[in-house]
This record gives structure tokens, sequence and C-alpha cells, in this order.
């Protein structure tokens, strides 16, 4: 029997040999010699969640027919979760979309792909400005860099927002206004380093599984980590950990505040770290001065942030969390001692946030102020939940406001860098940024005569008719709109083709060339291993092939300054390839050719990209990659601190480089605490929180097709305390009608099931496309970063039978 | 907890029929020497369980008989006494190779007639 702790023995015994016949640089699939059952394997990042595992990937007769952990990868050391094993047969659903379809009379029928690319592009030609692009963490690098470019740099106009908007944008204000610079400065390595590990709103066990499974096997080993695990709902997690603190929804704001006041009041801060590297923040007087205004806020003595901490003593907090005054204690005790390190980890809890924004800075903050800050182990840690929501969304710069490489559509420097590496004349990015998701969709669903100037929108790689909140009024009110035309690229049928007009059938994962960015900063690649099926086309192709079109009907902007079109791309000779036509696309690597060029983009901000053939090698590579003297390339662990980020100053300990206040000091922040947007009352007395399920990946649109996975998970259901429904009378496994303002929902309640939420509180998971609790969510965003709260919303239930 | 909380209806509705099941949940006592080639108990074989490693308690949650099932430092364990047999926790096990073996009950662990 396989113990744990044998796990990493065996791991390290295959990297020795593995070692041993590393594969030769290569840009292109090298044939690689089939085993004697006749199995050819090679590596792929696993197509689910941002924790970035690999696996190997087992091909015979053109169909992948076996997954294993990776051994070389050092996210996973061979490890999977459930979903993981079973990521090969995503691509095997029997529904598989394989021809392009168009509505007519109502009805989906199968149209050419010729055609499909005309309808496109004439709705694009009739009105550029109206046409908008709805992308995806899911994503491959190389396809949001085409997408990207194509409406930024072709068509002047910033209409492009990804799911990721949904899921981490308020990570990404966070560590803007904290650091001036994105994403993490530590890495998954923390977690192996770690004395305690604060979980903040974080089901780690449930929603990253594998990086669970690292800290679980240190304590395997014998090490010692403690498990602070902050919830509002006893999860999988919890079974794990060494304390369990149940918070009221919201509240994370003030129990933070907490820690904040009693390590001035006690003078347990690090007044030596705090001095050299940090500055104070608050919240701007006025938000709309300029644009930058809400990431950059007021300056703020620390007597000033001392007196606005000043009330949030451990008794008050407890008064608003329900946290005894006791475990803030202690929370502040361990962050007063410099002698443990500390990791914070932090997802959708924070992210799905009506204030995600300063839950993200209040977290910075108390590691800044305790000076938990740069060593291996000390680290506040954001964990995104898609494969490529870092690499895609947040690195190339798919969201409306974003330029590549950290760049702000705003900033006309940036613009210009940015027009330079597209080589397009100047002016032709819009210097106006575009409709983030919810605005985005809002417009989309409003007639064009009451200002819905969205009249074309083009999905890819997500599906919003089923994870947007509030779907009555952001999806559904599109249904009957003719005008409206909604494009849908996608792998199956969803909620989202439900409304489609126009059907695009793509290619997924290793039946296509990619590369993922996971949330360490971990840059990961692969190959095409099989072929598509029937007639489904790669996403890149599909925009590159409207580009060209609209190139060829005319559309100035799809040509650079040279009058050359915008997707001039060379193979390895240099020869051009014209690669709009499919059955030259695979004639080269375009994702290399447009890796190469996003490349240019990743300086500016230091997270300094390798060249292509560097990942083709290895299992991912955390940026900053730098090249040594050598000629070799080394990755970044430990961003900011002297001993590893070499863009650092000798000498400096940490240099914030980034610095919002161009000192190299990151920024303390003071944010109140605040009441949700709904809260429970008469009418609905209980808190909804909507979120994941182990098995299941996000809308479960790949998963639930996956026999195994689906018998494990089948049905959605909604959590309820025990003493609740008995005081209601349910029984479990009873269906039950969930209500909230902005809709209803039937289905079976579960007790004591796999989470256990506190009285008052109920819990659905949103994977089941039959029963989509996103009917019932309010999706009040974050004004900073326009991430919608899917966590909180006020409910109220009633038996089925006897519901009107 | 009353009979109305009980695990027991949980996912019934969606539960898929398992064509090896010979005893039903509520078993009548039965003969030992005509349960011995019909009744089955559940046991998981731990190196193929996805707990080991990482995470999973489909059988758990799923298993019909109170006590049935019961989790152990998050590895799932059947209580023989308790287990009918019915064979779901093998029908859900999502382990790329099922952990969970239905074996005939050996007379020693069937329970005794009152
Ligand atoms: S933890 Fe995430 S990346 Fe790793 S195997 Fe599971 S789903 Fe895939
Ligand atoms: S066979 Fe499995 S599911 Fe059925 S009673 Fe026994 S342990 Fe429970
Ligand atoms: S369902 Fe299978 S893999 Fe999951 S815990 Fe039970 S035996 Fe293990």
């Amino acid at each position: 029997m396989i113990q744990r702790r044998e796990f990493n023995k065996l791991a390290a015994l295959a990297a020795a040999s593995a070692a041993a016949q590393a594969r030769a640089q290569q840009s292109s699939p090298a044939p690689k010699p089939a085993t004697n059952d006749g199995i050819t394997w090679d590596k792929a990042p696993c197509r689910f969640c941002g924790t970035g595992c690999h696996v190997r990937v087992g091909v015979k007769n053109d169909r992948v027919v076996a997954i294993e952990g990776d051994q070389l990868a050092e996210v996973n050391k061979g490890l999977l979760c459930v979903k993981g094993y079973h990521v090969g047969l995503a691509l095997y659903g029997k529904d598989r979309l394989t021809q392009p379809l168009l509505r007519r009379n109502g009805v989906l029928e199968p149209i050419s792909w010729e055609e499909a690319i005309e309808t496109i592009s004439q709705k694009i030609m009739a009105a550029p400005e109206q046409f908008a692009i709805y992308g995806s963490g899911q994503w491959t690098i190389p396809e949001g860099y085409a997408a990207n470019k194509f409406i930024k740099g072709g068509l002047g106009s910033n209409h492009i927002d990804p799911n990721a908007r949904l899921c981490m944008a308020s990570a990404v204000t966070g560590f803007l206004s904290v650091y001036g610079v994105d994403e993490p400065a530590g890495c998954y390595d923390d977690l192996d380093k770690c004395d305690v590990l604060i979980m903040w709103g974080n089901n780690m066990a449930e929603m990253h599984p594998v990086l669970f499974s690292r800290v679980m096997d240190r304590r395997t080993r014998g090490e010692k980590v403690t498990i602070i695990d902050l919830g509002t709902r006893r999860t999988r997690t919890t079974e794990f950990s060494d304390h369990y603190l149940e918070f009221r929804p919201h509240s994370d704001l003030a129990i933070m505040n907490g820690i904040a006041h009693l390590l001035i009041k006690q003078n347990a801060f690090d007044p030596k770290f705090v001095e050299r590297f940090c500055n104070f923040r608050k919240a701007p007087k006025d938000p709309l001065a300029t644009p930058s205004a809400p990431l950059h806020g007021d300056a703020m003595s620390f007597e000033d942030y001392k007196a606005a901490l000043e009330p949030y003593t451990p008794e008050l907090v407890e008064k608003l969390s329900g946290v005894p005054a006791e475990q803030i204690r202690m929370l502040a005790g361990l962050f007063a001692n410099k002698d443990i390190r500390i990791t914070s980890t932090w997802c959708m809890g924070f992210n799905q946030h009506s204030r995600g924004t300063n839950a993200n800075r209040l977290c910075h903050g108390i590691h800044l102020l305790s000076g938990h800050f740069g060593r291996p182990g000390d680290a506040p840690t954001s964990l995104t939940g898609q494969p490529s929501a870092c690499g895609t969304a947040r690195e190339v710069g798919t969201m409306c406001h974003f330029l590549p490489g950290g760049r702000l559509i705003l900033n006309p420097e940036h613009r210009k860098e940015t027009e330079t590496i597209w080589n397009v004349p100047e002016g032709r990015i819009n210097p106006k940024i575009g409709h983030h998701t919810v605005l985005m969709w809002e417009k989309f669903c409003t007639p064009a005569d009451k200002g819905g100037d969205i009249r074309t929108l083009w999905v890819q790689v997500t599906n919003p008719g089923q994870s947007l909140p509030n779907l009555h009024k952001l999806f559904k009110a599109k249904a009957g709109q003719p005008d409206k035309f909604l494009i849908v690229s996608d792998v199956y049928r969803t909620a989202t083709t439900e409304l489609a007009d126009l059907v695009l059938p793509s290619a997924m994962w290793v039946e296509k060339n990619g590369m993922f960015g996971n949330s360490e900063r971990r840059t990961q690649q692969w190959f095409r291993m099989v072929k598509p099926p029937g007639d489904a086309r790669d996403d890149a192709w599909q925009m590159i092939a409207v580009a060209r079109r609209l190139h060829d009907l005319g559309h100035a902007g799809m040509k650079d300054k040279d009058g050359r079109f915008l997707f001039t791309l060379k193979n390895d000779k240099g020869e051009e390839v014209p690669v709009w036509e499919w059955p030259r696309y695979y004639d080269m690597n375009v994702d290399k050719a447009l890796f190469e060029e996003y490349r240019a983009f990743s300086r500016y901000k230091h997270k300094d990209l390798a060249p292509y053939d560097e990942y083709v090698k290895a299992r991912g590579l955390r940026w900053p990659v730098v090249q040594q003297q050598d000629g070799t390339w080394r990755e970044t662990k430990f961003r900011f601190s002297e001993f590893d980020d070499p863009y650092v100053k000798k000498g400096a300990e940490i240099q914030f480089y980034h610095s919002v206040t161009k000192d190299d000091k990151a920024l303390i922040w003071f944010a109140p605490a605040e009441k949700a947007a709904e809260e429970p009352d008469a009418d609905f007395p209980f808190w909804l929180c909507t979120g994941r399920v182990l098995e299941h990946w996000h809308t479960g649109s790949m998963t639930r097709r996956i026999p195994q996975l689906h018998a494990a998970m089948p049905h959605s259901y909604v959590e309820m305390h025990p003493e609740d429904a008995r005081e209601r009378g349910l029984a479990n496994g009873e269906t039950i009608v969930v209500k909230t303002r902005r809709g209803e929902l039937r289905l079976p309640v579960w007790i004591d099931g796999r989470g256990h939420p506190p009285r008052g509180s109920l819990f659905i998971p949103f994977f089941d496309e039959r029963l989509m609790c996103n009917d019932l969510t309010l999706g009040e965003v974050d004004p900073i970063s326009k991430e919608p709260d899917y966590k909180k919303c006020a409910a109220t239930v009633a038996r089925a039978s006897s519901a009107p | 907890m009353s009979a109305a909380l009980s695990r027991r209806g949980f996912f019934a509705a969606f539960r898929q029929p398992f064509e090896r099941r010979v005893a039903p949940a509520a078993a009548p006592v039965v003969k030992r020497e005509e349960a011995a080639d019909v009744a089955k108990v559940a046991i998981v074989q731990g190196r193929f369980c996805i707990a080991l490693t990482s995470f999973c308690s489909a059988c758990v949650e799923r298993c019909p008989v109170s006590g049935a099932m019961k989790k152990e430092r998050g590895m799932p364990m059947v209580v023989a006494d308790i287990c009918t047999g019915c064979g779901i926790c093998h029908d859900v096990c999502p382990a790329p190779r099922n952990a969970v073996l239905m074996l005939p009950r050996r007379p020693s662990l069937t329970p005794q007639p009152t």
C-alpha cells in the first residue's frame, strides 16, 4: 500500500531517471516512441483548475487513452485529484459539437465554416463598435493574445473581458493597489515552508485539492503545520484543520481590522519592516478625481491609521463577526510572533465579495504590518480558480481596461508602446476602456433603443448562461431580441448555446497546442496530441479567420502600419504561412509565433517570459524567467526578495520595485468593516452562498459528461443546518424551494452532507445546468474591481408542496 | 436525529439502479446457508482509493445505511456488520480503478439471526 509519505520518494526516483532522458530542445512535437502497448506519452497541464498540475497523456490511435500524474511536475509530484485522473474523458462526451450551427427559425442548423466566418464578419462590419468578445481564464495564452490584438489592435475597441472578471478581478486590484503590480509575490513553495497556514474563506481541500494534499503530506511526514480555517460553513477543509473560526458572512473585513488593531495596541507589529518598506493608504476622498484614484488612494499617516483601527477591539470584532474575542487574540498572537512563518491563502471567499478589493488589501496589510512577508513560508497568496486566469486574463491583459504585460488602456504611453509592438498606426488603440463583464452583458441584454450598445457578442471557452450572476437580468433577457446576435465557441451544448444564434465547434485541450499560466506565475506549454472531432477547430484559428475575412472585406484595422495583415505569421524558417486557411493552420506552430510576439510585452512589469522552447522542456516556469550568464533561464520563486528575485537591488533585502508610491514601498490600506449589499431580513431570513464541489469543474459542461465524476456527484442540492430543517419539517433529500428577490429554484435539501452551514445559512453548488443557482444570486459588484459577489444574498426556503 | 433527517433519502431519486444488488436495503433476516452465495459486503481497497493521496468521500456520502460507512482520517471504512451489500458505494466510486470491492459475505460476517 502506498502511503502518502512514500509519494515523494517515488516522485524523486522518477525524476532522476526521467531527467536522464530529458528531451532535446524543440518547438514542434518530435515523434515520440510508442511504448510496448502502442501508447505514446506527452506532457500537458491539467485542463481543469488553477492549481496547474501536470499530467502525462497517453495516446493511441488518435485517442487519449490514459492519464497519469506527472512525477516531473513540481506542482503535483505525480499526484492528481479526482478530476485530474479523468481529464482525458472531457474530450469524449457523446455530444461533442462537430460542426458550426446557425439558428434559423429558432432551430440550430448545420452550416459550413465559410458561412459561419462570413456571418460573423458581416455582423462585425455592420457595427464594429457594437461588437464585443467575452473570453475566459481557460483560453490559452496565445488564444487570449490573438483575441486581444484582434479587437484592441484591429477593431480599435476595448469591449473584451474574460470570465476571470467573475473570479479574480478583486485579487488583481488588491495586488495592484498594494504592490503596484499584479500577482502573488510567493508561490506554492510557501505551502511547504509555512508553520501556519491560514485559509481565508478558502476551501482548499475541495477546490485546490492537490495543494491541500501537499500540506497534508507534510503532516504525514511528521512536520508540524498549524492549519486554520476561517469560513462561513464547515467544509472538507475544516475536517483537517487545527482551528475552525466561523464568521458571519462579510465580516472578514472586521476580523482583519481586529488583528491589525491588536498588533498595534500591543506594539507587536514590525516597526522596522513598516518603516523601511511600507506606506499607509485609505480610500480616496474623491474616487473619480483621476482614473487611478481608487487604486492609489489617499496618503495616511501611521497615526491616522492607528486611530482608524482604534474601534476594532476584539470585543467589537466578536460582535460583528461572531468569532470569539479570544480567537481574534489568538490570530493576532500568531502574527505577532516573528519566529513562525505564516502563509495566507484565499480564493473566491475574498474575491467574490462586494468589498473584495478591500478584503484583499487588508490581508496583505496584516502580513506587511507584522513583517510576515518575503521569507519562504511567509506570504499572502491568492489562489486562482481557472487554469489560465493568471496567464491569459491578467498577464495577456484580456480585460477591458488592460493591455498586454500589465499595461493600461488609460495610459497614453502604454497605448503607444503596444501600438509599436503591434506595428499599428498611432491612435489605433481606443483610449476609452471597454465594458467590464457585468456591464457588457447588461448592455447586450438591453434593447438598442434603451441604451444597449452591444449588438454582437462572441463568447469563447466559457459558459456565462450558467455562470453569470442574476441570470434573468444578465443573460436570459437576451431571448426575444432579434437584433442581438450571440456567437458561442464551445465543445458541448451548454446553457449559453441555448440562446446562441451561431455555435462554433472548438478543439479543446490536447486537440490543440496550448499554454496556460497557473496561480503561482507558472507558464506551461503543451502540444496537440490528437485531432479534434469532426469539423471542430482551434479558437485562435476562429479569431484569425474572422480577422482575415474582415481584412479581405476591406476593414482598415486588419492591416498594420505597413499594410500587412495583423496576423502575418512566419514559421521557424521565416516563411509566411496563410494560417487563416484551416488546412495550413498546423503547417507552423502558431502558438510559438504568437507567444514570441507576446513575450516582448512581458519585460515592462518584470514579468519576463522565456522563449517558447524553454517551456517545451519544462513543466512550467515561474516568471520572471531571467537569462543567466551561462545562457540558461532561471525562474523566480519569491518576488521582491533579494535572495531570489534578480530584480531586487543588492542590499535592499526587500524591494517593491513597482511601488505605487515610486519609493519601493508597498501600501498598507485601511478599509472599514461594512455591511453586505443584501443581508437576511424577515422576508428572506437566510444567507445564501454558492460555490464549487470537488468533482465538478465550474459549470460542469465537461465534468458532468465524465461518467465517474457524474456518478460521484450527480445532482445539485442545497445544504442546510439540521435544526433549520427540523423547524420547517424538511426531510433530508426532500425537494424544497429556495427563493430570493431574483428568482427561485427547486432542489433537494442535503442535511449533514458534504458541507455544514451554520444556522440561518444555505449553500448551493453551481455545477448543475438543470438547477442554476445563479437564477438566485445578487451579483452586487465590488466598486473597484467590478467583480460580483456570489457568496452573499438573502434567501428563503419553503416546502415544494406548499410553495405557490 | 429524527428519522426524517436520516441520510437514507438523499440522492435516492438520482441513484443508478445497481444490477448486482442482491440484498435489499431493509433485508429481512435470511438463513445463513442461502445468504452465503448471494449476500455481499463492501470492502474499500485503500491503495486504489483517491482519499489516500487526495480527497474523496463519494461512497461515504452516498451509502444509504446509517453507520455502514465511516471516515477515519479522511479514509472511508466499511463497517461490515452494518453494510447491507447494496453496492451503491461501488457504483459511485470515481477512482481510476474502482476502490470498492463487493465481496461475497463470509458466513462469519452475516448478522446472526435473532
Ligand atoms: S488539483 Fe486542479 S489541476 Fe490538479 S488535477 Fe485536480 S483539477 Fe487538475
Ligand atoms: S454496500 Fe456500500 S453503500 Fe451499500 S450499505 Fe454497504 S457500505 Fe453502504
Ligand atoms: S468513492 Fe472510492 S475513491 Fe472515493 S473515498 Fe470512496 S472508495 Fe475512495
